[in-house]
């Protein structure tokens, strides 16, 4: 068990190293210094203050240690990483690159761990039924729709419920976290803006991922059906919701929870880009406003923290897995 | 006392092509303690009997016809909840594969005691420990069993714990499926004594399907012979095997060998000259182990096996799962090298071969594998797999020449080239695939063919054309044969050495005469008088595994050839 | 069960043929999610191949038509706030879009599946060293890697370059498939008969396992220009893409960029939308039909 632990904390490592080791060096393989580039672009065209342009060049040479040899450049960066300290932003210097991201990070993972917690209950149990029930007419006809949700990206059917329930019915805001003219508080009013507001992010998410798990857990009921332990509980004559849920869902439900761990890197993927569609203010928008304006230090600093959620989150589910698998807890 | 009467039960399978007749006006009656074996190859309806007693046919599969009673109750009139009380109360089902009976996640005691929870009956905790314990007793194992999960029972434990289940509500009736399917020939044994006992303790009728047709002569008071859905004989077993009066009965029984009806064989072989052919020093096989490979296990101890190309015979090489035999045949055949010691084809070290050497030990030593589905590759015509080894290995000059080898090869095993040649697999039966699979490598003119289990994937009728195919082997053809299988009745009939391996150690290697009929170490005793013989009135004893004992020095008779 | 053999039976012997072949034309009979993914992308070829010869595709170049105008009688789906025709833009950025995903889904999987085929054929310790480091690369989520890469190349970036960065990381997901039907192939016993036929590695990885493996390369093709075609309109919408060239999407990169849905404007707005819904869920629906096909075991219960 210990060994086990051992191997996947080993992988998580190995993960976030590979991530910040291809954000040092992909810039690097580049034939010009982007961030020399944009600072002299933004010199040139924004009325940013010449002073200021020249004390970001410096702090920026200095982080980079762009005259030191690369070895000694790599090493430095990566015990910065393990610190968390990612410098500062160049657009909204000198703000600290760990505290933009410190900002935007919950509305992050509020939407996302909300969502895909849903999208896995829902479409887990409609597809644990889809898979049952398969002579069902209601089924029949409700799961084909739900699954083809599921090949549509997220961000696309963010698009079409912002055109359908934002523009042309005006039910939801179009945009952003909250409105333009409240400040983040604690209190009833606001928390109201604020689930309006994530209605339209969230629904698109979940419409499109619902079917995913769906189909899964399907698959997975039509292939528990027929194994034998299947059908010697229907031999002792068991009551059909026990059938169900005791043998069906709970043998089904393994697979579920190996591709929920394989799957995490799209729902990042998937949540950062509905973030931009609908400007909503967690790391998405924060990447794409980067983006934008060639804030790469901030840009690292957002590949970093969501490569390390991703590899977390599936460390986490790796260590409850044995909880729902005896076969996966070691010793007799 | 009749318990269960089922008269002209009919069942039909409506695909969306035709209507396939699965069961035929079947009627058979089950007594009290009595023991019925269904018995018939696949395809048969046994197990489509079972299901529609149990009243658990999927669709597109219908009872069409028929009646089944257990007393006043008709199974097949019984509609909606009353089916399912019916289940384990009165009649009780345990479906085919111990090993995936139980559901991998649930403990042993959730499984046996929802059932009872499911008919209504509501057990306190000292009752239900005490109603658990009783089962598990009932089929002699301990009450810690309850607590365990399926994966860490041995398959005969498993087994016995489906048997407890199926005995929890004293059925008037129970039908075991092939119960000792997947287990070795002792847990076998063992499995067969639970289930009598246990219905002798609660008085029930019991059906056991099966195919093997010593196990039900050992098993059984009287046997239902089923053939496309129909049931073509009835009779006590006794009776059955003195005189069969159906055709396909008689086919049946004499598709399993006996003791003591050993064929006689030519003697007068001359002793070897010179290299021998294939030559193991010493050879031994580890898995595992080193830096990344986890726990290492040895699958083979050190053994010495000599094979003369001018003294052609048929090795059996006999043993359960994990006992080596199949490694064993990998390395005689160069597809695993060997750990440890020396592996020599005519005087020279196999891993060491040039190119045409290498090419030439191909054609010499050559391989029949267990599964004829598996063997060919479903994307080309038989052709394929038979023509192959033809031209890469150069036994061939041309591509007639090749064709020509082929067809030979095919008339060789008693095909009809035309019949079987420039057909896909899936267009031939296990039993023709397998002599083609004979016939690739007699094209070869090898020394030597290693066949690994060739007849427990091809239907009974047909194993004994299988092995009478490999014994002309060596008697028309010269080839040494090394029959590796778990079944010492067959090796008794064809071999003229057996080797007996256990957990990849020989435990004994002598002529069969001697190693079968008057065994000397103990863990061959054990396995031989384990084997149910198709006579009802010889003594199948109940081997207690005594595992101590199993590992004495072994036993090499004179004139074996294997040395451990 | 006997009974699922009986049922086979009937359609076994119904054919002769190379049993794939057979079974493919068999399976599209009775598959309508295949046709009806098929003709869903039909209609995006037909859209986009006569569209080219038919309306003047230079005016999807900005300036080209009057800015922001509804459908008219010179605008048949209306222009943008720069004067893009939509027609043309559609015509062109669906041709671009596809090509993208066609391009780097096909080096996708065939880099994959010769890392795949390798690694599943050799096994052992190199095997797991392969397998390590494409779980690794996997966890890293792709659309991140891609952002960094196009960030830096950004400004020269044709929509070919595009496709060239998309392939640099749509080879894991094939590699790791093509690996697992490795080993559950590489065990059949006639890889082991044709070993004992004397036959070479490459030989048995081309003319044994692959043509069974051609049905799963099929599918797997289709997933991974699917997955490319999601992540070139992703990355595009960031604004990341060829700035020069009207693909599908920058199209929703300037929707969103210059407000068209606060705007109304509708013509603009749904064109792309539902070019890229019928692009997906055509491919979807074709994979779902592959899919059955690629797994007997789906198929057997389907």
């Amino acid at each position: 068990m210990l060994v086990l632990i051992g191997r996947r904390i080993v992988m998580v490592v190995a993960v976030v190293w590979a991530a910040a080791t291809l954000n040092f060096f992909i810039p690097r393989i580049a034939p010009k210094n982007p961030i020399a580039e944009k600072l002299t672009q933004l010199a040139g065209t924004s009325g940013v203050d010449p002073t200021k342009i020249q004390e970001m060049s410096q702090a920026f040479g200095a982080r980079f240690g762009l005259d030191q040899p690369l070895l000694t450049q790599y090493l430095r960066y990566i015990g910065d990483m393990a610190r968390f300290d990612f410098g500062q932003s160049i657009t909204k210097y000198p703000a600290r690159v760990s505290d933009l991201i410190g900002e935007a990070l919950p509305w992050t993972l509020g939407l996302m761990i909300t969502t895909t917690l849903l999208a896995f209950l829902i479409g887990t149990l409609l597809g644990a039924a889809a898979g049952w029930y398969r002579n069902s007419k209601l089924l029949s006809v409700v799961s084909p729709i739900i699954m083809v949700f599921s090949a549509i990206p997220f961000y696309l059917l963010g698009l079409v419920l912002i055109y359908i329930f934002a523009s042309r019915l005006g039910w939801f805001p179009v945009s952003g976290g909250y409105g333009l003219t409240s400040v983040p508080e604690w209190s009833w009013d606001f928390a109201v803006e604020v689930l309006q507001h994530a209605t339209l992010p969230a629904l698109s998410i979940l419409i499109a991922s619902v079917g995913t798990w769906a189909i899964g857990m399907r698959g997975m009921m039509v292939t528990v059906q027929g194994e034998d332990y299947m059908t010697f509980a229907e031999a002792k004559g068991l009551k059909p919701s026990r059938l169900f849920y005791r043998y069906g869902m709970r043998n089904a439900l393994l697979p579920q929870v190996t591709a929920l761990a394989l799957y995490f890197g799209q729902i990042v993927t998937g949540a950062v880009l509905v973030e931009i569609v609908f400007a909503y203010p967690g790391l998405g928008s924060l990447l794409l406003d980067s983006i934008k304006l060639f804030d790469f230090p901030t840009i690292y600093g957002i590949v970093f923290i969501l490569t390390l959620t991703v590899a977390l989150s599936m460390l986490l589910v790796d260590l409850l897995y044995p909880l729902l698998d005896p076969r996966a807890r070691v010793g007799r | 006392m009749t318990l269960l009467q089922v008269s002209n039960l009919s069942v039909d399978f409506f695909t969306t092509r035709q209507i396939v007749h699965a069961v035929r006006d079947v009627s058979l009656a089950v007594a009290a303690g009595e023991r019925v074996g269904l018995v018939g190859e696949s395809g048969s309806g046994k197990t489509t009997t079972a299901l529609a007693l149990m009243r658990m046919l999927k669709p597109p599969g219908r009872i069409v016809a028929g009646s089944a009673r257990i007393g006043d109750l008709d199974l097949v009139g019984l509609k909606g909840p009353a089916i399912r009380a019916a289940r384990l109360k009165t009649i009780s089902y345990i479906p085919q594969g111990a090993m995936n009976s139980l559901s991998p996640v649930l403990r042993v005691r959730e499984q046996m005691l929802d059932g009872l929870a499911d008919h209504g009956i509501r057990l306190s905790a000292r009752e239900a420990k005490a109603r658990v314990d009783d089962a598990l007793a009932g089929v002699g194992l301990a009450a810690s069993v309850a607590d365990l999960f399926p994966h860490q029972l041995s398959g005969g434990m498993k087994q016995r714990v489906c048997i407890a289940i199926a005995m929890m509500l004293d059925p008037k009736i129970i039908i075991a499926d092939e119960p000792t399917s997947a287990l070795d020939v002792i847990s076998q044994r063992q499995v067969i004594q639970t289930l009598h006992m246990a219905q002798k303790r609660i008085g029930c009728g019991m059906v056991i399907i099966g195919h093997d047709m010593g196990l039900m002569a050992q098993a059984t008071d009287r046997i239902i012979v089923m053939k496309d859905g129909r049931i073509v004989e009835d009779a006590p077993t006794r009776r059955l095997f003195a005189a069969p009066q159906h055709a396909y009965s008689a086919e049946l029984i004499e598709s399993v060998p006996t003791l003591g009806s050993r064929p006689s064989r030519p003697s007068g072989e001359r002793p070897a000259a010179g290299a021998p052919f294939l030559e193991l020093t010493g050879v031994s096989k580890t898995f595992g182990g080193g830096l990344l490979g986890g726990d290492s296990k040895q699958a083979l101890a050190p053994i010495d096996l000599r094979i003369d190309a001018e003294r052609p015979r048929v090795i059996a090489v006999v043993g359960q799962s994990g006992s080596g035999k199949t490694t064993l045949a990998r390395i005689m055949l160069g597809l695993e090298p060997p750990s440890e010691g020396q592996f020599r084809y005519r005087g020279q070290d196999v891993s060491q071969l040039s190119v045409p050497e290498r090419a030439r030990f191909r054609r010499e030593v050559q391989a029949i594998f267990q599964d004829p589905y598996a063997s060919f590759n479903p994307f080309y015509r038989v052709d394929h797999a038979l023509l192959m080894p033809l031209l890469h290995l150069g036994a061939a000059g041309s591509r007639t020449e090749a064709r020509e080898a082929m067809e030979a090869a095919c008339r060789d095993v008693g095909l009809n080239p035309r019949e079987v040649l420039g057909r896909f697999p899936h267009e031939l039966s296990g039993g023709q695939r397998q002599r083609l699979m004979i016939a690739r490598a007699l094209a070869l003119k090898p020394r030597l063919i290693v066949a690994d289990e060739p007849v427990s994937m091809v239907d009974a009728s047909l194993r004994m054309t299988i092995l009478n195919n490999l014994r002309a082997l060596r008697q028309e053809h010269a080839i040494s044969v090394v029959y590796i299988t778990h079944d010492l009745a067959t090796a008794y009939q064809v071999s003229d050495e057996v080797i007996v391996l256990y957990d990849g150690r020989l435990v004994e290697a002598g002529a069969p005469e001697r190693v079968i009929e008057k065994p000397q170490h103990a863990y061959t005793r054990a396995l031989v008088s384990a084997i149910p013989w198709p006579d009802p009135d010889r003594n199948w004893p109940l081997v207690e595994p005594d595992r101590a004992s199993w590992n004495q020095p072994a036993v090499v008779q004179p004139g074996a050839t294997c040395l451990g | 069960m006997t009974t699922a053999r009986v049922e086979t039976r009937g359609s076994q012997q119904a054919q002769r043929g190379p049993a794939w072949l057979g079974e493919t034309l068999g399976y599209l009979r009775r598959n309508p999610s295949m046709i009806v993914g098929g003709l869903l992308l039909l209609t995006l070829v037909l859209f986009t191949g006569l569209g080219r010869l038919i309306v003047d595709t230079n005016a999807a170049s900005p300036l080209s038509a009057p800015p922001a105008q509804p459908p008219g009688p010179d605008v048949p789906l209306g222009s943008d706030p720069q004067g893009r025709d939509i027609l043309s833009v559609m015509i062109l950025g669906t041709w671009l879009t596809v090509r993208t995903g066609l391009v780097a889904g096909a080096l996708g999987v065939a880099v994959g599946s010769a890392i795949g085929l390798y690694a599943g054929y050799v096994g052992g310790r190199r095997d797991k060293a392969i397998t390590w480091v494409v779980d690794v690369l996997l966890t890293v989520p792709a659309i991140l890697l891609l952002v960094m890469i196009a960030a830096v190349v950004q400004t020269e970036l044709t929509s070919l370059g595009m496709a060239l960065i998309i392939a640099a990381l749509a080879w894991r997901r094939p590699a790791r498939q093509v690996r697992s039907q490795m080993l559950v192939i590489r065990n059949a016993g006639y890889i082991e008969m044709a070993r004992l036929s004397g036959l070479g590695p490459l030989r048995i990885i081309f003319g044994e396992i692959v043509p069974n493996l051609l049905p799963f390369l099929i599918s797997s093709f289709v997933t991974a220009v699917s997955a490319a075609i999601l992540a070139g309109v992703g990355l595009e919408a960031m604004g990341l893409g060829p700035q020069n060239e009207p693909t599908l999407g920058m199209t929703i990169f300037w929707i969103m960029e210059l407000s068209a849905f606060l705007r109304g404007m509708w013509w603009w707005i749904v064109p792309p939308l539902a070019i890229l819904v019928v692009l997906f869920v055509g491919l979807y629906l074709v994979n779902a039909g592959l899919d059955e096909l690629a797994n007997p075991r789906l198929r057997r219960r389907a």
